[in-house]
């Protein structure tokens, strides 16, 4: 989808570094935004999921011949039907073995369920009619026989003697496991340790609950067959390929086409299940198929992320500067593990568990375990979050254990700036970092020391108040550097930029817009920013917070590219050496003369009319954005209320293409990882494993009161090395920083009442009951 | 969605005819409740008798020392009405608490009693304040109106009116939100004045219910303090995923001290 500004502008106050208004928005707020449902096609019919209602059980038959034959109905297709036609099972994980050193184990995952159902949702039969109405009619016609099977939903109960297993060969349920660090020289550590704090954390699992729902259009050609289809992804070349690879189609029989996303968080990342089986339904019928999840799906099936117990340790000593880090960490992957839900954490989050305090040993054992729930994927931040909150709740205990402020304990162990580049225990190199200075600059913004003052007001209208804080980095990039843009300028007077990372509402067409505004020097009106159609590009998509330093790095070369290659064309046109031509503000003009040609109609002079540039570059690593986030809180002591009433950041993000963009990014994300520390968490009742949270109505979203209001600032004095830009990547920063800074800030107001030890041991989502029972040992 | 039938009635008496003629028809007010059960297809009515067109259904007035409200009024418009301002501010409070903007907006005072939801916000002020409400063919009295989870005295083709409310000395709306579903986890209603001294609570319990204790001990004085040391007993109250029935009758205790004390 093509996005270009209103034409009331001048190119200079629309390159990077301005607030320019977002290119995306007028079409989205006046309503004609493309998501896949907003997209009908003639002749096109709907799908419909018929979903399991049992958390295990096995499926003894499926009888769809009176759904069939009711009117309006063209298909009903079970999981033998596709594998009668050969469509494959879907990726699993592989690199990680299991804790006795075996392959991981995990079950196939099928597009449809076969003979055995592992989680309440998991579809059964899809059905095809003229109308949605009819498709869902002839579902409830569909008799499935289910032999319902006891169900291992929690941790715990997965992990018992004797629990049911999801997926039998291993025995018991574990799926794979991940060793870091150095076990000895931690416990030697840990052993002339003056001091160990130990804390016991439940990272619940979340659901994206992006606005638009997933869909899928999906269409054949009818000469060649070749396969299109419709997705809200913000990875549609890797969607294409999952999605062809199990259809058994070669990945050019298969084209993956995106409109606006209106939201992706991580959870439209991979290709699902019910993209396989649009997939299959559209070319089996020879029609466009259309299938749009309803919210309940989504809180179904949709990806949701984190839900793992770790039992943390840290080793410091007799001056509070930390010795060693051990973590164990079971991590429910769900009934089907998938690679990003094992990855994320037992690889990605620990990359940055040492975050940016200088620990010398770490000891982590992180294991993977199946349980009879929705499979686990990535959700904004993903893994980091995970791994910031066991360091920045450690480090806060450990501050009330020594006495130390919370902010010295931290400064006390910060890697100072002249230890970079800095490889951590994990053997991740950060490139650039001042964190004790954002850290200073972050306690000052938030008035650390006047904290007192303002407890006493909050004391006096009958509130506790808490402060906290987190100090902290992440891992961005998904490590995939690489990334091709195409450059056309054409004669009509645009330049029309195409990259295959992905839009889902972060504003991300608008900042490349400007960094093609730098090197073009036109009006931001004139270029054009395309994405979404793996037919003119494939990449590894947006996710990890990594696509404005690769592609936008990226955009940048190829713009940069373009005017070199335009340059050549320029002195042919004036009859001059290359090297005598200058370009300036869309026109090249020979150096000390006034002959020059636009940029357009230097276009309209080649026989295609227009300057064509392929590009492909890469940058030379991931950055490592952080920041110093600090909140204060007041709870009501009759009912365990909490009130966010300030909350202050300084985050070094590197160079700043779009202010406005990037402070929307830090704080819409700061609101998620206010959500899981106060009100959200999926529920599975322990037993039947149904959703308990499986409407809006119960899963408890943040809303626009939890917090009053943000200061949120950035630091661009240490701009990254490892991108011609210097930027960082912002979109999982403020939900990794929320979290921890939220709890740390209810326990220290329970704390200061005295009731540390409970408060320490509550567990996330801190809903007031919890808060309440906390503060009075009820 | 199933297919239904739609029908528009002008006056009360077309209303009630209109439902007669259907299989499993239902008046629809402000469907805020219907509609979302039928979409999810929880309710298949056969016919739908849409009320907002009924002029006997709306308005808002003072008469006698009581104000009557119109069973189709929205809860923005007694949100946001002088009148009840004027009389029961604590009863345009409660509606300006519903829900959000677009339910405000559509939900009406009829719809919400004669649904009875159990954590609904209305028949804690209808029972709360002692209301009578009239319907198409006889007066009720809140204290004989809810009857149960989701029931009332209503028959299936009666219609609600209007509702009178004695216009009380004191009263005070305390709502404690569901954090998802923004109802009332715990909600109470307290007053003071012709029907007596009453505490009515929603949320907390199987449908809406006085607290006895606490009517009779600030019916001896009006103050929070009278309250103190009179615990709800948690064994009638609601459990689930967002708070215990111990919490629940905890909050009924903190809200209704609060309530006093706002009164």
């Amino acid at each position: 989808m093509a996005q270009t500004a209103p034409a009331d502008v001048n190119a200079g106050r629309y390159g990077s570094g301005h607030s320019v208004r977002r290119i995306e928005d007028p079409a989205l707020v006046a309503g004609s935004g493309r998501y896949v449902d907003d997209v009908s096609l003639p002749g096109q019919v709907h799908l419909v999921m018929l979903r399991s209602p049992y958390a295990h059980a096995r499926i003894r038959s499926i009888d769809a011949s009176a759904a069939r034959a009711m009117p309006g109905v063209l298909a009903i297709y079970t999981g033998a039907d596709l594998v009668a036609a050969g469509v494959k099972t879907m990726p699993t994980p592989g690199p990680f073995p299991r804790p006795d050193g075996k392959p991981s184990n995990v079950p196939p995952l099928q597009a449809l369920a076969t003979d055995t159902v592992r989680y309440v949702g998991e579809a059964v039969a899809a059905i095809v009619a003229e109308t949605r109405d009819a498709a869902r009619e002839a579902r409830d016609a569909v008799e499935v026989d289910y032999e319902d099977l006891p169900a291992a939903v929690h941790l715990e109960d997965a992990l018992a003697e004797g629990a049911p297993l999801v997926w039998g060969p291993a025995g018991d349920n574990w799926a794979a496991q991940a060793r870091h660090g150095d076990a000895a020289a931690s416990d030697a550590a840990f052993a002339r340790a003056a001091h160990v704090v130990a804390l016991d954390l439940v990272n619940q699992r979340v659901a994206a609950v992006a606005m638009e729902p997933r869909g899928v259009l999906a269409y054949p050609d009818a000469e060649t067959g070749r396969l299109t289809l419709r997705l809200s992804s913000q990875m549609p070349s890797g969607a294409r390929d999952t999605i062809a690879d199990t259809l058994g189609l070669a990945k050019d029989q298969a084209r993956v086409v995106v409109g606006d996303v209106g939201g992706g968080f991580g959870m439209k990342t991979g290709a699902y299940q019910d993209d396989v089986v649009v997939g299959f339904a559209a070319k089996t019928l020879g029609r466009p198929v259309k299938w749009a999840a309803e919210r309940s799906e989504e809180f179904l099936v949709g990806r949701a992320g984190r839900d793992c117990r770790s039992h943390a340790e840290l080793a410091l000593d007799a001056d509070g500067k930390i010795l060693a880090l051990r973590i164990r960490t079971d991590a429910n992957v769900g009934a089907y593990a998938t690679t990003t839900g094992v990855v994320i954490q037992l690889l990605i989050g620990p990359w940055v568990s040492t975050s940016v305090y200088e620990v010398p040993v770490i000891d982590f054992d992180l294991r993977a375990v199946l349980t009879h729930t929705a499979p686990v994927g990535a959700y904004r931040g993903a893994g980091r979050p995970e791994a910031i909150y066991i360091i920045e709740r450690l480090m806060d205990a450990a501050a009330h254990k020594t006495g130390i402020d919370p902010a010295e304990l931290r400064l006390r162990n910060m890697l100072r700036p002249e230890q970079m580049p800095y490889t951590n225990p994990m053997g991740q190199t950060y490139d650039t970092g001042n964190f004790p200075s954002i850290a200073k600059q972050g306690l000052a913004l938030a008035d650390w020391s006047g904290f007192d003052a303002r407890a006493a007001q909050s004391k006096a209208r009958g509130r506790l108040r808490g402060r906290g804080l987190a100090t902290f980095l992440e891992w961005t990039g998904g490590n995939q550097f690489e990334e091709r843009v195409t450059v056309d300028v054409s004669a009509d007077g645009f330049i029309e930029i195409y990259t295959a990372t992905q839009a889902m509402g972060q504003g991300i067409a608008t900042s490349y817009a400007q960094l093609a505004v730098d090197v073009f020097g036109v009006p931001i009106e004139r270029v054009r920013i395309v994405q979404g159609d793996t037919d003119r590009g494939v990449g590894f998509g947006s996710a990890g917070s990594r696509s404005l330093f690769t592609g936008g790095s990226a955009v940048r070369v190829a713009s940069q590219r373009t005017i070199e290659q335009a340059k050549d064309l320029a002195a042919d046109a004036l009859e001059a050496s290359a090297k005598d031509i200058e370009y300036r503000e869309g026109s090249f003009s020979i150096v000390g003369t006034d002959r020059h040609i636009g940029l357009f109609e230097l276009a309209g002079r080649q026989s295609e009319r227009r300057v064509y540039v392929d590009s492909t570059s890469t940058v030379s690593g991931p950055t490592w954005p952080n920041g110093c986030h600090v909140c204060e809180v007041e709870v009501d002591p009759d009912t365990g209320e909490v009130e966010v009433v300030s909350y202050a950041s300084v985050n070094d993000v590197g160079r700043v293409v779009n202010p406005a963009i990037v402070v929307g990014q830090l704080d819409g994300g700061a609101v998620q990882g206010l959500g899981q520390a106060l009100c959200e968490q999926v529920v599975y009742d322990r037993d039947s494993g149904q959703l308990l949270t499986g409407t809006l109505s119960d899963y408890a979203l943040p809303r626009a009161d939890l917090v009053r209001s943000f200061r949120t600032e950035l630091d661009q004095s240490v701009p990254s090395i490892n991108n011609p830009l210097g930027v960082k990547g912002v979109g999982e920063l403020g939900t990794i920083g929320a979290t921890p800074c939220v709890v740390n800030a209810v326990i220290d107001a329970l704390a200061r009442a005295g009731a540390t030890e409970r408060a320490q041991a509550m567990q996330m989502p801190l809903v007031p009951e919890k808060v309440w029972r906390a503060l009075h040992g009820a | 969605m199933n297919n239904f039938q739609f029908h528009r009635p002008a006056t009360v008496a077309d209303a009630i005819q209109a439902l007669a003629g259907t299989d499993d028809g239902r008046f629809l007010a402000g469907g805020q409740s219907l509609l979302p059960a039928m979409k999810m297809g929880l309710s298949a009515p056969s016919d739908l008798v849409e009320l907002t067109r009924i002029p006997q259904l709306a308005g808002i007035r003072v008469e006698a020392g009581a104000l009557v409200v119109g069973a189709g009024t929205s809860h923005a418009a007694v949100a946001a009405s002088e009148v009840v301002r004027g009389s029961i501010p604590a009863l345009a409070h409660l509606a300006s608490l519903i829900g959000d903007p677009a339910v405000r907006t559509a939900g009406t005072l009829g719809g919400s009693i004669a649904l009875n939801d159990p954590a609904a916000c209305y028949p804690a002020g209808v029972l709360g304040l002692g209301a009578t409400i009239r319907t198409d063919r006889r007066t009720i009295a809140a204290d004989d109106f809810f009857t149960g989870v989701y029931t009332t005295a209503l028959e299936p083709d009666e219609l609600i009116v209007e509702v009178s409310f004695p216009i009380p000395t004191k009263a005070s709306w305390q709502k404690f939100k569901q954090p998802a579903s923004r109802f009332s986890l715990v909600g109470v209603f307290v007053s003071s004045g012709p029907a007596g001294v009453r505490v009515a609570v929603t949320g907390a319990g199987p449908g809406v219910f006085r607290v006895t204790a606490f009517e009779q001990a600030l019916a001896r004085g009006w103050s929070a303090a009278a309250l103190e040391g009179i615990a709800v007993d948690a064994a009638t109250l609601n459990a689930d995923l967002h708070a215990t029935a111990a919490y629940r009758a905890h909050l009924v205790g903190v809200l209704a001290k609060r309530g006093v004390a706002a009164a």
